[in-house]
C-alpha cells in the first residue's frame, strides 16, 4: 500500500510556497521528516491528512487519488496534528467516543478499544475528569490514544512528543516501533534524536522541496569522515565560524569544544575525527542547500 | 505613556483586522444609509406621532448621530466585549502580566482601543450620513457644524463610556459573558427610558449618559408649539407607519447647546476614565486560575489523592478488539447535544428554566413575543459557538480530517442546536397544539432552524462567533420590539400566513446551503 506523493505544489498566494514540486513514495515503515521552521513538512501532512488541498500535483494512496477521493484515506488515517485541542468540558471517555465517531468506529467493542487505549496512555485513573484541566502530556497522550482509534494504516505524527517527559518519549518510541511492521507512519520532529531513535527512512526538507530520502545510513554516510572535533579559544570561534560548518559547542574550563564539518575536507589543526550522527548530516544538509 | 500606545494600535489592528469587523462594517453602513430614510418610506427613526422633520442639515445631522450613539452603544458593546479575555485565550496576558505595564496602564490601553473600534464605526456612519444629506435633500443648505457637532457631544462621551463599561463588565464578570450582556442590556434599558422621560431638569439631564434627550426635548417642544399640540411620546428607532398615513412636517434648525448640557457630558467622560481606574484596582492581572479556578483545583487535588500511580503498560494493538465501522450520526448529535447543555454554567439554566416554567403560565402573546425570543437569546453563547468551538479549540484538523465531514459532522451539529431551540420552545408549542393552532407550530420549528442555520452561516463565512451574536442581539432586541421585518418567529399576525412560511423555508435553504458550501471549503483549505 505505497503513499505516492507527485509533484504536488502548494502555494498560499503569490509570494509564499509551502511546497515546491514534491514528489516522495513513502512504504510501510518509519519516515521521519527533518527540516527547519517553514520547510513545509506539516503542509505536508496536512496534504496527506486531506486537510489541505495542493494547488498542483496529485497524492496516490495503493493507487486511489487521495486529493479527488479523500474518504479514501480518511477511514484508515491517524492523525496527530501539532497545535491540536480538546473539548474542555468533555472528559477523556467522552472525547475519544465522539473522535471515534468521526471516523466511523463504532460497535460493542469501542469502549473496551477506548478503555485499553486510555490505559496504554496510562490515563485510567483521570478518564472521568474534565480534559480541560489535564496537563500538556496528558492532552499530548489523549492525541495519541485519538490517533490509533481506528485501527489506521496510514499514521501522521506532527511534533508527536512535544510535552511529553522522557519516560513517556521512550513509550512513545517503542509505540511507534510496534505499530510500524503495519502501517506507513510519517513522524515529523525537531528532534532529531528522536526520529533517529524511530525512523527507518528520513526525508530532509528546506523551503518546501526535498534535500534527501534515504535510510539513514545512507544519509549519515554524506558527512562520514567530515565531522571533527577540537578546542578553540573564545576569541578564535567567530573566524572559526566564517570557514566550518559547527555543529555544536559546549564550555570547557577555558576553551570551547567546537564539534564542525569540514566544507571542502580540510580540518583545522587539532582536530580529531569523530563518528557523524544523522544530526550532523541534517545540519549538512540544510546548510548547503 | 508610549507602551499604551503601542497595546493600543496592536490590539486595534489584531480586531479591526477580521471578516467580523468588516461585515460590521458593512451592516453599519447599510444602517446609516437607513437612518434617514425616503420621503416615501413607513419608517421613521425618530417619531413623534405623525409629525417628521424636513431634511434640512440639523435634522439629518442630529437624527443621524443619535441613531449611530442609541444603536452604536447598544451592538458596539457586544462588539468590542472580550479583548481581556481573548489575552486570557491565547496566553498573551501571561506575557503582559510579567512586564512592567501597571494594572492601570493595560486597562486604560484596553478601554482606549475599545474606544477605536467603535470610533472607526461612527466614522463611517458619520460620512454616509453627510452623503444622504445630499442624496435626500433639496432646497437647505449643507452646515457642517450641523453634523459635526452632534456626533461630538452625543455620540463620542457614550462610546467612552460604552467602552469603559466593557473594560469593567471583564474585570469584574470574568468569562461569564451572557451575564455581562444581560447587565449592559438592562442599564441600556434604563438610559433609553431616560431619554424619553418628560422630565426635562437638571437632573434628567445629567442623568442622561446619551445625551440626546436635549434634542428630542427640543424636537418635542417645536412640534408642541408649531401645531399647538401636546406631544409627550417621542419614539427612537426604527417605527413602521402601518397605517400608510402621510407625516406632517416641520422645520427644527437643532438644539441651543447650554452650559450645562456640556457639562454633564464632560462628566461622562470623567466617570468613564473613573470606571476604568476604579476597575484596576480588582484587575486580576491573569491569575484567573486562581481567582477563577479555586474550586475545581481543590476538586482535583482530592480526586489525585484517591488514584492509584499505575505503570505505564503501552498500547497493544494486536490486542484491541477489532474496529466495526459505523458510519451514523447519531453519536455526534449525542455529544453536541451534551456540549451545548454543558457549555456556561450551571446555575445559567436555572434562569433558562425559570423562563421557561414562565413560558407554560404567561399569556400566550407574550410566552410566544417576548418569553420564546427571549429564552433563545439566552443561548447566544451555545448558538454562536454551534459550528465555530472546533476551530476555537484547536479540533477543526481531526473533524475536517474525519469521514465525511460535511455529511456527518455539520449536520449533527446543527440537528442538536435545533434540537435544543425546540426544547425550550415546547411550552409555547404544547399551547399550540392544544388550541389547534398549526400555524404558530410551523413558524417555531422554521424559527428554530433560522437561528441555528443563521449561527452556522454567520459563524462558518466569519470564523468567529462575535458578529452573530451581535446580529442575533439586534435580531432579538428588534423581535421584542414587534418590529415586522425582523418577525422570524412569526408572531405578529400575517395578512397571508402561508407566504410567510414559504419565505422562512427560503431563507433557511439559503442559510443552510451557503454554510455547507463554504464549509465544504473550508474542510480541503486549512
Amino acid at each position: 500500500m505505497p503513499l505516492e506523493i507527485k509533484h504536488v505544489t502548494k502555494k498560499f498566494n503569490k509570494d509564499k510556497t509551502g511546497l515546491a514540486d514534491y514528489s516522495i513514495t513513502i512504504d510501510k515503515g518509519v519516515l521521519g521528516l527533518l527540516g527547519p521552521n517553514g520547510a513545509g513538512k506539516s503542509t505536508l501532512m496536512k496534504i496527506i491528512a486531506t486537510i489541505s488541498k495542493p494547488t498542483e500535483g496529485t497524492v496516490f494512496l495503493d493507487g486511489v487519488d487521495i486529493v479527488q477521493h479523500p474518504d479514501n484515506i480518511r477511514k484508515i488515517l491517524g492523525y496527530l496534528p501539532q497545535d491540536f485541542g480538546v473539548y474542555p468540558n468533555l472528559n477523556a471517555y467522552e472525547f475519544l467516543e465522539y473522535i471515534a465517531a468521526m471516523k466511523g468506529v463504532g460497535g460493542a467493542g469501542l469502549r473496551k478499544r477506548i478503555d485499553m487505549l486510555l490505559d496504554g496512555v496510562n490515563l485510567t485513573a483521570d478518564a472521568k475528569r474534565p480534559i480541560g484541566s489535564y496537563s500538556g502530556g496528558m492532552k499530548q497522550r489523549i492525541g495519541i490514544a485519538q490517533a490509533l482509534l481506528n485501527d489506521p494504516k496510514v499514521l501522521i505524527f506532527d511534533e508527536p512528543t512535544v510535552g511529553l517527559d522522557p519516560e513517556e518519549r521512550v513509550r512513545f518510541r517503542q509505540l511507534i516501533s510496534d505499530l510500524a511492521d503495519d502501517c506507513i507512519i510519517i513522524l515529523s520532529s525537531h528532534i532529531v534524536s528522536d526520529i533517529e531513535t524511530i525512523a527507518d527512512e528520513v526525508a530532509i526538507m528546506k523551503n518546501g522541496r526535498l534535500l534527501d530520502k534515504a535510510i539513514q545510513p545512507d544519509i549519515i554516510s554524506k558527512v562520514e569522515g567530515r565531522v571533527f572535533e577540537t578546542l578553540l579559544d573564545s576569541g578564535e570561534l567567530t573566524t572559526f565560524k566564517s570557514k566550518y560548518l559547527v555543529i555544536n559547542t559546549s564550555r570547557q574550563k577555558e576553551k570551547t569544544k567546537v564539534r564542525y564539518i569540514t566544507k571542502n575536507n580540510e580540518m583545522a589543526l587539532d582536530s580529531t575525527a569523530v563518528n557523524a550522527t544523522l544530526e550532523d548530516a541534517y545540519l549538512f544538509l540544510t546548510h548547503n542547500a | 505613556m508610549r507602551y499604551i500606545y503601542s497595546i493600543v494600535k496592536a490590539d486595534y489592528l489584531q480586531r479591526t483586522r477580521s471578516y467580523a469587523f468588516l461585515i460590521t462594517l458593512a451592516i453599519t453602513v447599510y444602517a446609516a444609509y437607513s437612518f434617514v430614510p425616503p420621503p416615501t418610506a413607513s419608517y421613521t427613526t425618530l417619531n413623534i406621532v405623525g409629525y417628521k422633520g424636513v431634511y434640512n442639515s440639523a435634522w439629518v445631522g442630529h437624527v443621524s448621530a443619535m441613531m449611530t450613539t442609541i444603536m452604536l452603544s447598544l451592538y458596539g458593546f457586544f462588539l468590542i466585549n472580550g479583548g481581556i479575555k481573548k489575552d486570557i485565550d491565547t496566553e498573551v496576558g501571561l506575557i503582559v502580566a510579567t512586564t512592567k505595564i501597571s494594572n492601570f496602564g493595560y486597562l486604560l490601553s484596553k478601554f482606549f482601543s475599545n474606544f477605536l473600534v467603535l470610533l472607526t464605526i461612527m466614522g463611517c456612519t458619520f460620512a454616509v450620513s453627510i452623503v444622504m444629506f445630499f442624496v435626500r435633500t433639496t432646497g437647505y443648505p449643507f452646515i457642517i457644524s450641523d453634523f459635526v457637532v452632534p456626533y461630538l457631544l452625543f455620540a463620542i462621551p457614550a462610546l467612552l463610556l460604552v467602552s469603559a463599561l466593557s473594560v469593567v463588565a471583564e474585570v469584574f464578570l470574568g468569562k461569564r459573558s451572557i451575564l455581562q450582556y444581560i447587565l449592559f442590556f438592562m442599564f441600556f434599558g434604563t438610559m433609553l427610558a431616560n431619554v424619553t422621560n418628560l422630565k426635562n431638569d437638571n437632573t434628567a439631564i445629567i442623568a442622561d449618559a446619551f445625551g440626546v434627550r436635549t434634542m428630542t426635548s427640543s424636537i418635542r417642544n417645536k412640534v408642541n408649539t408649531q401645531y399647538h399640540e401636546n406631544v409627550a411620546a417621542i419614539n427612537l428607532g426604527f417605527t413602521f407607519n402601518s397605517h400608510k398615513k402621510a407625516f406632517r412636517t416641520f422645520v427644527w434648525n437643532g438644539v441651543n447647546w447650554t452650559g450645562f448640557f456640556l457639562f454633564s457630558r464632560f462628566l461622562w467622560i470623567c466617570i468613564a476614565f473613573a470606571l476604568v481606574y476604579f476597575s484596576s484596582f480588582f484587575f486580576h492581572r491573569f491569575d484567573v486560575k486562581q481567582r477563577f479556578g479555586k474550586k475545581k483545583k481543590a476538586l482535583i487535588k482530592d480526586h489525585m489523592q484517591d488514584v492509584k500511580i499505575t505503570a505505564p503498560v503501552g498500547v497493544s494493538m494486536a490486542a484491541l478488539p477489532p474496529v466495526v465501522a459505523d458510519y451514523g450520526i447519531y453519536p455526534f448529535i449525542k455529544t453536541e447535544l451534551l456540549l451545548l447543555i454543558r457549555q456556561g454554567s450551571k446555575w445559567f439554566w436555572l434562569i433558562t428554566a425559570g423562563v421557561w416554567v414562565a413560558m407554560l403560565f404567561a399569556p400566550f402573546n407574550i410566552s410566544y413575543g417576548y418569553l420564546l425570543p427571549v429564552i433563545w437569546f439566552l443561548q447566544v453563547t451555545r448558538w454562536s459557538e454551534l459550528v465555530t468551538k472546533e476551530k476555537f479549540n484547536r479540533l477543526h484538523y481531526f473533524t475536517y480530517s474525519s469521514y465525511k465531514p460535511l455529511q456527518r459532522m455539520l449536520p449533527a451539529q446543527m440537528f442538536a442546536g435545533i434540537l435544543l431551540a425546540l426544547a425550550l420552545a415546547l411550552p409555547v408549542i404544547v399551547r399550540s397544539i392544544v388550541t389547534l393552532s398549526f400555524y404558530p407550530v410551523i413558524n417555531i420549528i422554521n424559527g428554530a432552524i433560522f437561528v441555528v442555520a443563521l449561527a452556522a452561516c454567520i459563524g462558518i463565512v466569519s470564523g468567529g462567533k462575535k458578529l452573530f451574536e451581535i446580529i442575533y442581539f439586534l435580531l432579538s432586541y428588534c423581535v421584542v420590539e414587534a418590529l415586522p421585518p425582523a418577525d422570524y418567529l412569526g408572531a405578529i399576525p400575517k395578512e397571508n400566513p402561508l407566504a410567510y412560511v414559504f419565505t422562512m423555508l427560503l431563507l433557511n435553504t439559503f442559510l443552510i446551503l451557503t454554510s455547507f458550501t463554504v464549509r465544504s471549503y473550508q474542510a480541503r483549505h486549512l
